[in-house]
C-alpha cells in the first residue's frame, strides 16, 4: 500500500499478465479502499457486434444449465458483524473466522490528506513514517520483527483515511509480540530526522517518475480542477514544492492530532474469540494518543465546466471526464451505484463500454464510476484512445452521457444490473480480506452493521424513474471538468459503429 | 560462520517449524482425467458458498513461430465473441448478470480462462467454457474490430510505459535462444498482418481437452464437479497437439548490454542472469530452490538485503527489487533492477556495481541463520495467507500443471525450501552469478548522454 517503490511496482507488472480487460478502475478516484458495495472487477463483453449472429441466433440452442438455476436466494459467508467501542472511544468491528490459523487488523484514521492543512503531503509522510522507528528499534529492526513472525505489516493513505494493517498467524506465541510491536509502531512512533530526508527524498523521486505517467498527471490535473481550494484539491503525496518543508515536528503533531484513539476504527477479522478479541483491541487503542475525532472536510462548491489539455508525447491520449459526485452517507448512494453500473461502472456490457470499445474498437477500456467520499467525491469517466481519434471519442462520450441521462437506463440494463449486483453478492464475504475491508468501510462511514443487507435491498426496489432521477441530480451533461494529455495531431472521423445488437430478453432467473 | 554453527543453524532449520506445519495442513485436493484427456483438480474450501473455475491451456507466447508474435494473446480476445450455442459476448453478458467475476489472461506459458461466482451456478460456467473450447466461431468483422482494441492495448501497456516498453526489449535479448524472447502481446508489426486464418489455425492446433487443465476451488465435492466435468466437457473429442518443446536456452551465452534512451524522466537499471527453472533442472532442484531463497534473502521484506543496505545504508537507490520465477515451464532468468537515488547524484553505474558487490557477498559468505529463519518465516505465513483467496489457490495450481510440474509442489514447497543450506545459497550464486550469464540494460531519458 505504499507509494514508495516505483520501480518494484513496475517490474511486477511487466511479469504478470497480458489481460482481457482491466481488473479494476484506474486510480483516479479518492479512496481506493473505500467500495462497500461488491467490487465490481467483472469483465465482460457483451451484447454486441451481434448482428452478425442475428440470424444463426434464432437456431442457436441456448445454454441448458441457465434453464435449471433454481429461484433460491444465493447464499453467502455467515457475517457476524460484532461492534464495541475500547477505552479512550476507539470503534471496533469484529468478525470471527475460526477456519484459517491467522487474522487480519485494520486501522483506519481520519487522517488522509484532507487534514493536511498548508503542508500538503504531511499526512502522507507521517504514515509513511510510522514503520521508520520507535524506541530502542529503528527501521530495519522493525521490519525484522514483524518479518521473523511472517507478520505483514501495511500502510497506505489517502484523501479521508490513512489505513495501518497487519495480518498474522493467530498462535499467541506469533499473534502476541506481533500485535505488541504494531501497537508501538502505530502509537509511538519516533519519526527519526535520517529517515525523513531519506523518505522524501523517494516522493520526490517518485514525482520525477510521474512525468512519465499520462493517467496520473491528468488525475492531478481533475482533483485541481474540480476542488479548487478545497482540501481534497491537492494530490495526497504532496508537491515538489512541499514536501521538502516538511520537518519532524509537522510530523509529530500530526500523528498527536490524528492517530488518536477517538479516530480511528478498528476492523478486527480472523482465527480469535470474542475475548482475544476485546483484549488485543484494548491493547492497540490503549497505545494510541488520547483525543477527539477530526471533524470531516467541508461540502466543496460546484467548479465550473471546462477543458484542459496537457501536451504529451505518446501514442495514446489520456481523457477524464470529471463532475463533482456524492457523499459516502448521500441517500441516493444505492440509486447512483445501480445506475452507474449501467452507464460505466460494470466492466464490460455497460452502455460505455459498448458504444466506445465493443462497437468501435476505440479503446482497450472504459470506467465510469463515483468515489464516495466523507463530504462529495468526484465522479469520472476514465478512458485512453488512439490520438487521432481522440476529439471524436470525447465527443461520442459526452453524448452516450447526455442520452443515458436523458433518458435513463433501460428497463432490460436495470433488471440486469440488479440480477449482477445480488449474484456477486456472496463474492464481496468470500475471503477475510474481503471481510476487513468491509468493516473498515462501514465503521469508517459510520454505516449500521445490517448495511450490506440494506444496500441489497434499497437496490432492488429501485425504478428506472428513480435512478434517472438520482443520476440527474447528481450529475449534468454539461457540467463535466475534462482533462485531456496526449499529443497533438490531426484528427480522424471515427469508424462506422458495428449494428446496434437486438436487446435480448433476460435469460437468468431473478433474485 | 564455522562448520558446527552451520550444521547447527541447518538442524534448527529442520526441526524449529514443526508445529506450524500441522497448523498449516494441507486442504482436500482431488485429482482426475475424463476420458477425452483433460485433467481436472478439484480443492476443497468450505468456508464461503463461493467456487472459482479456471480452464488453463497449454499455449502462450513461448509457442509462437516468428511473424505470429501476440496470436495466443489475441486468441483469448476472440475467444469472447461468440461460439455454438453464444453470440458474440454473449457469454460474458450471461455471467454479468449472475454476479460472476470473469476473465482471461496470457502469458509466454499458458492461456488461462476464468470464473468467480457463487457455487450453485458452477454449471453455466463449466457450460459455457465447454462451448467455446468445442466451437468457437472465430467471425472476421469481430477480429477486425478487436484486432483494433489489442493494439491500443499494446499503446497503454507498453508503447506509452517506458519501463515496460525497456522490459520488453531487455527480455529480447536476454533470452536469445527460446521464444521467451516474444513479447506476450506481440510486436506491433505481426499484429499489423494477423488475420483471422492464422487464430483458427492457432486454435485448431492447440485448443483441445487433452491440452488442457480444469481447476476448481471452493465450496463443492469432488464427486459433484466430476459430474458437471463429464456432462458438459466429456463429449469434447480428444485430438492430437502439436509436439510443445521446452523452451531452452543457451547456459552462458555470453555478457549482454543495451542501452535503451525512453521516455522517462528517471534512469534505471535492470540485469538479469540465465539461469534454469524447477522444470528444466531436474537433477538438482536444491539450486532452483537456493535461487528462490536468495530472491527473498535480497527482496523478501522490507527487513531484506536490497531495501535495507542499498536503500536505507548506502542511500544508492531509490527502489529495487529482485525476483526469479523457478516454475516457467523452460529455462528462466534470475532478476534485478533498481533505480540511482538521483538527489544523492548516484550513476547506474555506481547500483550496478552496489549490485555486483550484493551478489558477490552471497559467493563469500553464507548466510546467518537468523536471516535464513526470517526468510523461512515469510513463507510459512505465506503459505496460510494464501489459502484465505480461493482464485490464488487455483492460479497457483493451474500455473503450475501447465508449466509442467505438478499442484503437489505447493504443499511440499515448505519441506523443500526447508531442506535448502547455507552452502546451497553460496554455491548457486557461484554458479549463477556470472558475468556470461549477464545481461544488462541502462535505461536514460531520451535527450541524456550514457551515463
Amino acid at each position: 500500500m505504499s507509494n514508495r517503490s516505483p520501480i518494484s511496482g513496475c517490474l511486477l507488472g511487466l511479469v504478470l499478465l497480458c489481460s482481457f480487460g482491466l481488473a479494476a478502475c484506474d486510480s483516479n478516484s479518492g479512496e481506493a479502499v473505500a467500495a462497500i458495495a461488491p467490487a465490481a472487477n467483472v469483465a465482460t463483453p457483451v451484447e454486441s457486434g451481434q448482428a452478425t449472429a442475428k440470424d444463426a441466433q434464432a437456431q442457436k440452442a441456448r445454454p441448458e444449465s441457465l434453464a435449471e438455476l433454481d429461484d433460491q436466494p444465493l447464499p453467502r459467508r455467515k457475517l457476524d458483524i460484532q461492534s464495541w467501542e475500547t477505552d479512550g472511544g476507539a470503534k471496533v468491528l469484529f468478525v470471527e473466522a475460526h477456519e484459517l490459523p491467522m487474522f487480519d487488523l485494520r486501522l483506519t484514521f481520519a487522517a488522509g490528506s484532507s487534514q493536511d492543512g498548508d503542508a500538503p503531503g504531511l499526512a502522507m509522510l507521517t504514515n509513511a513514517m510510522l514503520n521508520e522507528g520507535i524506541a530502542g528499534k529503528d527501521v530495519t529492526a522493525i521490519a525484522e520483527g514483524f518479518e521473523s513472525l511472517g507478520a505483514d505489516f501495511g500502510n497506505g493513505s489517502f484523501r479521508d483515511m490513512a489505513i495501518v494493517s497487519l495480518r498474522s498467524l493467530s498462535a499467541a506465541d506469533k499473534r502476541e509480540p506481533a500485535v505488541q510491536l504494531f501497537s508501538q509502531v502505530v502509537g509511538q512512533p519516533s519519526f527519526p530526522d535520517d529517515s525523513l530526508q531519506r523518505i522524501k527524498n523517494q516522493v520526490l523521486t517518485g514525482f520525477e517518475f510521474q512525468k512519465q505517467n499520462p493517467g496520473k498527471l491528468a488525475s492531478i490535473e481533475m482533483f485541481k480542477l474540480l476542488y479548487g481550494k478545497h482540501p481534497y484539491a491537492h494530490p495526497t503525496e504532496g508537491t515538489p514544492e512541499s514536501i521538502p518543508r516538511i520537518d519532524v515536528a509537522q510530523l509529530r503533531d500530526f500523528h498527536a492530532k490524528a492517530y488518536t484513539a477517538g479516530n480511528v476504527v478498528i476492523a478486527l477479522v480472523g482465527d480469535l474469540s470474542r475475548e482475544e478479541a476485546e483484549v488485543l483491541a484494548a491493547q492497540v487503542a490503549r497505545a494510541l494518543p488520547l483525543g477527539a475525532a477530526l471533524p470531516s472536510p467541508p461540502v466543496p462548491s460546484t467548479p465550473q465546466p471546462t477543458h484542459k489539455h496537457i501536451d504529451f508525447r505518446s501514442n495514446q491520449t489520456h481523457l477524464l471526464l470529471g463532475q463533482l459526485g456524492i457523499a459516502r452517507r448521500d441517500p441516493d448512494y444505492a440509486a447512483l451505484y445501480l445506475g452507474n453500473q449501467a452507464l460505466g461502472g460494470g466492466g464490460f456490457g455497460t452502455r460505455l463500454m459498448e458504444e466506445v470499445r465493443e462497437k468501435r474498437g476505440l479503446t482497450y477500456g472504459i470506467y465510469s464510476g463515483f468515489s464516495p467520499m466523507k463530504t462529495k467525491g468526484p465522479f469520472t469517466i476514465s478512458l485512453q484512445t488512439r490520438a487521432d481519434m481522440s476529439e471524436g471519442t470525447l465527443q461520442l462520450v459526452q453524448e452516450v452521457v447526455a442520452r443515458f441521462l436523458k433518458e435513463g437506463p433501460t428497463e432490460a440494463e436495470l433488471e440486469r444490473s440488479k440480477r449482477q449486483i445480488a449474484g456477486s453478492f456472496p463474492l464481496s464475504t468470500a475471503s477475510n480480506a474481503d471481510i476487513v475491508g468491509q468493516l473498515g468501510s462501514i465503521g469508517f462511514y459510520d454505516l449500521p452493521l445490517n448495511y450490506l443487507e440494506d444496500f441489497m435491498q434499497q437496490v432492488q426496489a429501485l425504478s428506472v424513474e428513480e435512478v434517472k432521477a438520482a443520476m440527474n441530480r447528481h450529475l449534468s451533461p454539461d457540467g463535466f471538468v475534462i482533462v485531456t494529455v496526449g499529443p497533438q495531431v490531426e484528427q480522424k472521423p471515427l469508424p462506422a459503429p458495428s449494428e446496434k445488437p437486438i436487446e435480448q430478453p433476460s435469460s437468468v432467473p431473478e433474485h | 560462520m564455522t562448520p558446527t554453527l552451520r550444521r547447527a543453524a541447518a538442524l534448527l532449520l529442520a526441526t524449529i517449524y514443526l508445529p506450524l506445519v500441522t497448523a498449516a495442513d494441507t486442504q482436500p485436493t482431488h485429482e482426475f482425467f475424463l476420458n477425452n484427456g483433460l485433467k481436472v483438480i478439484v480443492r476443497e474450501d468450505h468456508r464461503a458458498p463461493v467456487v472459482v473455475s479456471q480452464l488453463w491451456y497449454k499455449v502462450g507466447s513461448s509457442y509462437e513461430p516468428p511473424g505470429q508474435s501476440g496470436i495466443s494473446h489475441a486468441l483469448e480476445h476472440m475467444m469472447f465473441k461468440g461460439s455454438s450455442k453464444l453470440g458474440a459476448g454473449e457469454a460474458s453478458r450471461i455471467l454479468r448478470e449472475l454476479g460472476a467475476e470473469e476473465n482471461a489472461f496470457t502469458s509466454d506459458d499458458y492461456t488461462a480462462y476464468y470464473q468467480v461466482l457463487a457455487r450453485d451456478r458452477l454449471a453455466v460456467a463449466f457450460e459455457l467454457e465447454a462451448d467455446r473450447l468445442a466451437s468457437l466461431t472465430l467471425p472476421a468483422e469481430e477480429f477486425a474490430r478487436e484486432i483494433e482494441v489489442i493494439k491500443e492495448e499494446r499503446r497503454l501497456r507498453t508503447d506509452d510505459k517506458p519501463s515496460a516498453l525497456a522490459y520488453e526489449r531487455f527480455k529480447a535479448m536476454a533470452y536469445p535462444a527460446s521464444g521467451y524472447h516474444t513479447p506476450t502481446i506481440g510486436w506491433m508489426v505481426d499484429l499489423e498482418r494477423m488475420s483471422i486464418d492464422d487464430l483458427r489455425a492457432w486454435y485448431e492446433a492447440w485448443y483441445a481437452p487433452n491440452n488442457a487443465t480444469l481447476v476448481v476451488v471452493g465450496d463443492v465435492t469432488p464427486g459433484d464437479v466430476r459430474t458437471l466435468a463429464e456432462r458438459y466437457f466429456g463429449l469434447i473429442e480428444k485430438r492430437p497437439v502439436p509436439d510443445a518443446k521446452r523452451p531452452l536456452e543457451l547456459a552462458e551465452p555470453g555478457e549482454r548490454r543495451l542501452t535503451l534512451h525512453v521516455k522517462t524522466q528517471v534512469p534505471s537499471l535492470m540485469m538479469a542472469f540465465n539461469t534454469p527453472s524447477l522444470a528444466t533442472e531436474t537433477a538438482n532442484p536444491q539450486q532452483i530452490y537456493a535461487l528462490r531463497l536468495i530472491a527473498a534473502l535480497l527482496d523478501g521484506g522490507y527487513s531484506a538485503r536490497l531495501p535495507q543496505r542499498l536503500e536505507r545504508g548506502e542511500e544508492l537507490v531509490t527502489s529495487a527489487s529482485a525476483w526469479y520465477d523457478a516454475y516457467a515451464r523452460g529455462d528462466s532468468l534470475f532478476v534485478l533492477s533498481a533505480a540511482p537515488n538521483m538527489q544523492k547524484s548516484r550513476t547506474l553505474a555506481d547500483v550496478e556495481a552496489g549490485l555486483w558487490q550484493q551478489l558477490e557477498q552471497l559467493k563469500q559468505t553464507a548466510p546467518s541463520p537468523e536471516e535464513l529463519e526470517r526468510v523461512r518465516a515469510q513463507v510459512i505465513a505465506g503459505l496460510v495467507y494464501e489459502r484465505d483467496s480461493i482464485t490464488q489457490q487455483a492460479t497457483t495450481i493451474g500455473m503450475l500443471e501447465t508449466v509442467g510440474l505438478s499442484w503437489r509442489l505447493m504443499d511440499e514447497e515448505l519441506a523443500a525450501l526447508e531442506a535448502v543450506t547455507p552452502e546451497d545459497i553460496q554455491q548457486a550464486a557461484r554458479a549463477y552469478f556470472t558475468r556470461s550469464r549477464l545481461s544488462v540494460a541502462h535505461v536514460l531519458p531520451e535527450e541524456s548522454s550514457d551515463e
